[in-house]
């Protein structure tokens, strides 16, 4: 009899256990989801060689290769990147601060042939990345307040448990809902997916290749394909490395003039 | 001919053939008939020209446009005017599925790119609502200064802007246009909103053209009706007339129908040729048969019919032979709808042809023989055929005037000739005061021009269109193109650099130029693709940078102003091939000439082979190549004359008025043929050769000179029509019906007689009297 109480009361735990660590993986919302994705420690600095093909539809292919330099302080994200090739626009560089504040970016591009820097003015994040198939949103700053995010379901991808996220701009976009696939506890995204306004995908975004460096993970391979315009992008990096000594300095126009360093 | 007598005989099995086969060509003409409107369906898709012109077309995007001009009377600079372009840029897209998605252009689209105070940016000229003075004020000066924009989109008046809407493949314009004409109607007041651009034209032709015919056409039938019963005083042979000419076009559309080829606006044509053809064979069985019942009244039915076909066999099956070769002819043309065009009329001539000698001999033995009411009896007649005589004598004693009269011609003709220009204008073909011409003439005036013409340079190395040296030539070009007067603007490369170098040097004085530095324009390119719209740049260059685009405006879509651009732009061919790159062109108005070129060369080669094949014919005929040449001398003489009045009279050689030649020499040769037959037959029966000339004289000459009056009085009416091209194909029908016949009866009466005194006329072998 005693036993038998013991036995009830320790199914019931593990009943409870069952039941509360189901509950417990269901526990996300969309916007903590969402949240966890933009909070993710991306490092403080990082340098990394960017090779971006850009294929238009008739299937021509233009490479650049560049070498970005990255700063996040103080609630300025600062970009510096330089053209490596092709050559006639080696040094061509381009600087960047966006601000968490939502300010907008200012951005300022040199080109060395002309031997002058400009500022660019920008009016919109949905404007293409360096005329690739990427936006600056999805270079990775949109701010998860902007849209309405809603988790739909768990999804085994390559053995990573992966969250199903539907996300739905607030304010009128290009694409009226994305669907992120999000591997849990380590909040990068594996896929992506856009729609547009008559439902039909425009964009994908696929990662062929991520790995571990200095215990954050890169996306070292990925590529964002229009469907409607039938083009892609992709980005490969390497030579990443995390949390260098730059000075904030590093980050001008003067910088802009003088080139790469090393 | 054994064939056509026993036939005839059975009088009813005719008929009834013929309305069988009516009932099958009515029948399958009211099923399958459809008229093809679509340009592109014309063009001969393999020719290299258009291989590589749809491949740039494809490259670069380059897309047939319609235009629609908003002008305000005062000022387009106000806020309800900008909300309007705004308004209609967005909703011609929503509203007009025929319209590319992204494919509307105007002023409320277009990007700005300036630079002020080390300050790029990239910007629409407006959005929503600019309301005050200043930003109105503010605008205005932007336009002005933006080349790009500035006398291409926006008048530089400022009273006027453009919206360009590119129209997907295979559009149908003719229903596009309707749609718009009606739909533009909500946005008018003050503004004037015009539709404009080369598929509005080709719309508004392939309607016009066909419409006016079908109008026209019955007018021309009821006057010829009139004109054959006034001329055969028989409501009989009219009848007889009448049905030849309908089956023969009949037969012609409707084995077209049966084989499942649309009609093309060639086409048309096809019922002018066959009238014109059809009623000489009917004339000339009329005039046979009447000729016989004078000569000898007491022939019974069966005798006159059979002396009918004895005499008019021969030369209506060569007439028709050599009719129907000619038009054969055309199928050497690269060009499918003409040669549709020759074959199925060769196939009407065949058929008017065995109508002819089955339905007169047939009337003969169901209806008897026919009786003929003259006007004051016999006599008339006489007299009739004895000015005939009088009029052949008067030119047998005078052949030095014949011959320096001829001669005299020639040399006119001649120097006529050398003046004829060769042009094709869909927009000639409306009159002047008409609004198609006047929406043209506004946008002409005030923009870059209505057509297109698109220079593709080639190149086989990457890159090789950012070198400076290339940029340059390109540029010079552009403003050698740009220094003629047709020519509005140019839109290249060079272009974009020069606007772009412009900016980037803050608008210092003389910097809207090539930069000679190829770092520098690779790094505009590069910065341009980032934050300008490298939408736009696609339009001028391709992705490797080995080939672009030279968007030419002209204020012209006659080909002879595109053949003299062409000629100043080969003019670049030494410098470019220098460089390894090659010079072609592209776009629908470049498709459009070459076409034309194409129909025009295969046209006047076709009038060579029928010239060279009508010679050997009628050498084989009567065995004598003597005959073979003398009688082209007049349809030699009505070609030349045809195209000395359109020299005069600054009628272009285009497609429509070469084929126009090709009838004049369809007939001409008929009205020798049967002169030639004539001739031979009655001088074999014994003649001499004055008697025979007389006899001809007044036996053909009859038929040829009433031919020629019913042909001539029933296409005159075309020259009442609204439509200018329809004009001109009555005016030079009723001129080389003339000259043919007028040709027939003087110079050849005088070379025959020449010919036959020389002992020359009959081979050795036949035995004839002598002259």
């Amino acid at each position: 009899m005693r036993t038998g109480t013991k036995q009830r009361v320790l199914t019931l735990l593990l009943l409870f256990f069952l039941v509360f660590s189901s509950l417990n993986a269901a526990t996300y919302t969309g916007q903590e989801v969402m949240s966890e994705v933009y909070n993710r420690d991306s490092g403080d600095t990082m340098k990394a060689n960017l090779i971006m093909s850009l294929t238009n539809s008739r299937g021509s292919i233009r490479e650049r290769s560049i070498v970005q330099y990255r700063k996040d302080s103080e609630g300025i994200e600062r970009k510096l990147m330089f053209f490596l090739a092709p050559s006639d626009v080696r040094n061509t560089s381009f600087l960047s601060f966006s601000y968490e504040d939502g300010r907008g970016d200012d951005q300022y591009i040199y080109l060395p042939a002309l031997k002058r820097v400009k500022r660019i003015a920008s009016d919109s994040k949905n404007d293409s990345f360096m005329g690739s198939d990427f936006t600056y949103d999805d270079m990775g700053t949109r701010h998860p307040d902007l849209d309405t995010h809603t988790y739909l379901r768990t999804e085994t991808i390559d053995g990573y448990s992966v969250l199903v996220i539907e996300s739905v701009p607030k304010d009128t976009a290009e694409y009226m809902r994305t669907l992120s696939w999000v591997v849990e506890g380590e909040w990068f995204g594996l896929k992506k997916e856009f729609y547009l306004p008559n439902g039909k995908l425009g964009k994908t975004l696929t990662i062929d290749t991520f790995s571990q460096i200095d215990d954050i993970w890169v996306i070292t391979d990925m590529t964002m394909r229009n469907l409607e315009k039938n083009t892609s992008t992709r980005i490969q990096m390497d030579e990443v490395s995390f949390d260098l000594e730059i000075e904030d300095s590093f980050f001008s126009e003067r910088q802009m003039k003088i080139g790469t360093r090393g | 001919m054994k064939f056509f007598t026993t036939l005839a005989k059975r009088p009813f099995l005719v008929l009834a053939l013929i309305l069988a086969l009516t009932v099958v060509f009515v029948l399958s003409i009211a099923q399958n008939a459809s008229l093809e409107t679509d340009l592109n369906e014309y063009m001969p898709k393999t020719h290299p020209a258009f291989i590589a012109s749809d491949e740039a077309e494809n490259l670069f995007g380059i897309k047939d446009a319609i235009l629609l001009v908003v002008e305000h009377p005062q000022s387009i600079y106000n806020t309800e005017t900008l909300s309007k372009i705004e308004a209609i840029t967005f909703a011609l897209e929503q509203e007009f599925s025929e319209i590319e998605t992204g494919g509307v252009t105007s002023l409320a689209t277009a990007d700005n790119i300036k630079s002020d105070d080390g300050f790029l940016e990239v910007q629409s000229f407006y959005e929503g609502l600019v309301e005050r003075e200043e930003d109105l004020a503010q605008l205005k000066q932007e336009i002005e200064s933006n080349s790009m924009i500035w006398g291409r989109n926006v008048s530089k008046d400022g009273t006027a802007t453009l919206i360009i809407a590119e129209l997907k493949e295979h559009t149908d314009s003719k229903a596009l246009q309707a749609k718009l004409e009606t739909w533009i109607q909500q946005w008018e007041g003050p503004e004037r909103i015009l539709v404009a651009g080369r598929p509005i034209v080709e719309a508004s032709l392939a309607q016009l053209g066909p419409r006016d015919m079908a109008i026209m056409f019955p007018l021309v039938i009821i006057t010829m009706i009139i004109l054959l019963y006034l001329l055969l005083r028989s409501i009989r042979d009219t009848i007889l007339n009448m049905i030849i000419v309908l089956f023969g076009t009949l037969l012609s559309f409707g084995a077209m129908t049966l084989f499942g080829v649309p009609i093309y606006a060639v086409d048309t044509m096809i019922p002018v040729m066959l009238i014109a053809i059809g009623v000489a064979y009917g004339i000339h069985m009329h005039n046979t048969i009447h000729y016989l019942m004078q000569e000898e009244a007491n022939l019974s039915r069966k005798e006159l019919a059979e002396k009918t076909l004895k005499q008019m066999t021969k030369p209506i099956i060569m007439t028709a032979l050599t009719t129907a070769i000619g038009f054969l002819a055309l199928m050497s043309s690269e060009v499918l709808p003409v040669r549709y065009f020759g074959l199925f009329a060769a196939l009407g001539v065949l058929g008017e042809m065995v109508l002819a000698l089955l339905l007169f001999p047939a009337s003969i033995h169901l209806l008897g023989k026919p009786s003929y009411h003259h006007r004051g009896g016999v006599k008339n007649a006489d007299q009739n055929s004895k000015s005939f005589a009088r009029t052949q004598r008067l030119l047998v004693d005078h052949p030095l005037m014949i011959v320096i009269v001829s001669l005299s011609i020639l040399l006119l003709g001649i120097w006529g000739t050398s003046m004829v220009w060769i042009d094709t204008s869909f927009l000639a073909n409306f009159e002047k005061s008409s609004p198609i011409v006047q929406t043209d003439q506004l946008v002409n005036t005030k923009f870059g021009g209505t057509s297109t013409l698109n220079i593709i340079l080639s190149s086989e190395h990457e890159g090789t269109m950012k070198e400076p040296k290339v940029l340059m030539a390109m540029e010079s070009m552009q403003a050698e193109l740009e220094a003629e007067a047709v020519v509005g603007n140019t839109l290249s490369l060079a272009t974009f650099i020069k606007q772009m170098n412009l900016v980037m040097e803050e608008n210092e004085e003389g910097k809207f130029s090539i930069p000679d530095s190829q770092e520098l324009i690779s790094q505009y390119l590069l910065l341009y693709e980032f934050s300008g719209d490298p939408k736009s740049l696609e339009k001028v260059v391709d992705y490797t940078y080995r080939a672009a685009n030279i968007t030419v405006q002209v204020k012209s879509d006659s080909s002879a102003v595109l053949s003299q651009l062409i000629d100043l732009i080969d003019s670049y061919r030494p410098f470019f091939a220098s460089q390894g790159i090659e010079i072609g062109f592209a776009g629908s108005g470049y498709k459009a000439f070459v076409f034309s070129e194409l129909l025009l060369e295969g046209q006047i080669i076709s009038l060579i082979i029928s010239f060279g094949i009508i010679v050997l014919l009628l050498a084989l005929l009567f065995k004598n190549l003597w005959v073979g040449i003398i009688g082209i001398v007049p349809i030699a003489l009505t070609a030349v004359v045809n195209f000395a009045v359109m020299g005069f009279l600054g009628i272009p050689l285009s497609s429509a008025t070469a084929l126009i030649t090709s009838i004049a020499i369809g007939i001409g040769v008929d009205y020798a043929i049967h002169f030639l037959e004539h001739y031979a037959n009655v001088r074999l029966e014994g003649m001499s050769g004055r008697e025979a000339s007389s006899d001809t004289f007044v036996h053909t000459g009859r038929a040829i000179v009433f031919n020629a009056i019913a042909v001539m009085g029933g296409f005159a009416i075309l020259l009442f029509s609204v439509f200018p091209p329809n004009r001109q194909v009555g005016a030079l029908i009723v001129l080389n019906m003339a000259t043919s016949a007028i040709g027939t009866l003087t110079i050849l009466v005088v070379l025959v007689k020449y010919l036959d005194r020389k002992g020359k006329f009959f081979p050795k072998s036949v035995n004839a009297t002598k002259y």
